[in-house]
């Protein structure tokens, strides 16, 4: 093999890894688990999917003292579930909005809810919606419960301060000892008539 | 006396001119011992290194082999400045042309632990790393601690971290399970100011 054809071949070889490595990955994953996040990182961006999201993933379970294996898992399933994410909202959806629903999925919420509230939502974002709804369900709201009123509140047109206020009341009520169900519901309804009457909530 | 010496002498000059006849392997086998003799390896390589060479160029050749080393050098040019490309391309989509990047905006954390000796803040807006300096918080009295902090416009998740081993949600802020790592973190929306 002639010079110019064995430099040739090593340039073709060392491009794509010296590409697709980030710096604070390599200072902190042993190179099974770098090299498997890497293959990982590189299928999403060929699947036009952020690619932020997965580097965060394994720089978080690094710092959290998780070993190879589980981080490799996390960043697998991450993306497989921003795919799904990127599905059910439609291909026009953002970088946030695949992340929170993401993690939507992780708590439990279905596509086809994911679906139902881009629909409701209109051409708002859904990124604060999603939080609010992967909140509930982590305060033990039922699924059903949570991404029904989340849903009725995106239909009502409410705005992304009004959804971070019902969080926060609903966390309130539920630290106070209200039924998380109940609070949720009752809580929307009151956001609800609000927003129908064109008053601004209290806090 | 000193005559027949000399005749003597170049009798012995004559006997030692006369050429020895010599195997024809003589000389293979002379090499042979030469190569087998032990050198130093750097200087081996000193004189691979310095021992001239006839280059072949061919045009096609190094022509492909210059414009891989130019795109080699574009990728890692554009992978750089992927993320920033991106959200420069957003931006461009949605403010007019002569606005700049979206900047940080200031954010500030708070958490009350009163039995706390140290307290940082955790999030994919610092690469989750505890010792970032901009990022520790400051006892502030009564058990209350916080720290204001540049964070980019867009959804984060975050936590806390109480003496560099207890990863603790911010208890304002809405919630995100986490089935993988076993520890919940926080979410939040930095939008931009108007």
């Amino acid at each position: 093999m002639s010079v110019v054809a064995r430099a040739l071949v090593a340039l073709m070889l060392a491009a794509p890894a010296a590409v697709a490595q980030d710096a604070r990955l390599v200072a902190r994953l042993d190179k099974p688990t770098l090299d498997a996040v890497t293959a990982i990182v590189d299928s999403a961006r060929a699947a036009k999917l952020p690619t932020a999201p997965l580097v965060d993933r394994a720089l978080e379970g690094s710092a959290k003292g998780s070993d190879g294996r589980k981080i490799i898992s996390a960043v697998k399933q991450l993306s497989v579930r921003m795919g799904s994410a990127r599905r059910a909202l439609g291909a026009t959806a953002t970088a946030d909005e695949i992340k929170a629903a993401a993690g939507a999925l992780d708590a439990g919420i279905s596509a086809n809810d994911l679906a139902r509230l881009r629909a409701a939502s209109g051409k708002r974002p859904v990124t604060t919606p999603l939080d609010v709804l992967t909140d509930l369900v982590g305060r033990a709201v039922p699924v059903d419960a949570a991404t029904n009123v989340v849903v009725q509140l995106a239909k009502s047109g409410v705005k992304d301060p009004e959804f971070a206020l019902f969080q926060r009341n609903v966390r309130a009520d539920i630290d106070r000892g209200a039924d998380p169900t109940v609070a949720a519901t009752t809580r929307a309804r009151g956001l609800v008539q609000r927003a129908g009457t064109g008053t601004k909530p209290s806090k | 006396m000193a005559d027949e010496d000399d005749v003597m002498m170049k009798k012995i000059a004559q006997e030692l001119r006369k050429p020895v006849p010599v195997s024809t392997s003589f000389d293979a086998r002379v090499m042979r011992a030469v190569r087998e003799l032990p050198r130093h390896a750097r200087r081996r390589l000193w004189s691979r290194l310095n021992a001239p060479r006839t280059i072949t160029v061919q045009p096609l050749g190094w022509g492909l082999l210059a414009a891989s080393v130019a795109l080699f050098a574009l990728l890692g040019a554009m992978h750089a400045s992927a993320d920033i490309n991106r959200v420069a391309k957003a931006s461009a989509n949605f403010f007019p042309k002569t606005k700049a990047t979206t900047p940080d905006q200031r954010v500030q954390f708070v958490l009350v632990a009163p039995d706390a000796k140290k307290v940082s803040v955790v999030g994919d807006f610092n690469g989750w790393d505890a010792q970032h300096i901009e990022y520790q918080a400051q006892h502030r009295g009564g058990g209350v601690w916080s720290v204001t902090a540049q964070v980019p416009v867009g959804h984060h998740r975050y936590s806390f971290v109480v003496d560099d081993s207890l990863w603790v949600a911010d208890p304002t802020a809405p919630r995100v399970v986490d089935n993988d790592f076993g520890v919940a973190n926080s979410t939040m929306v930095v939008q931009e100011q108007k």
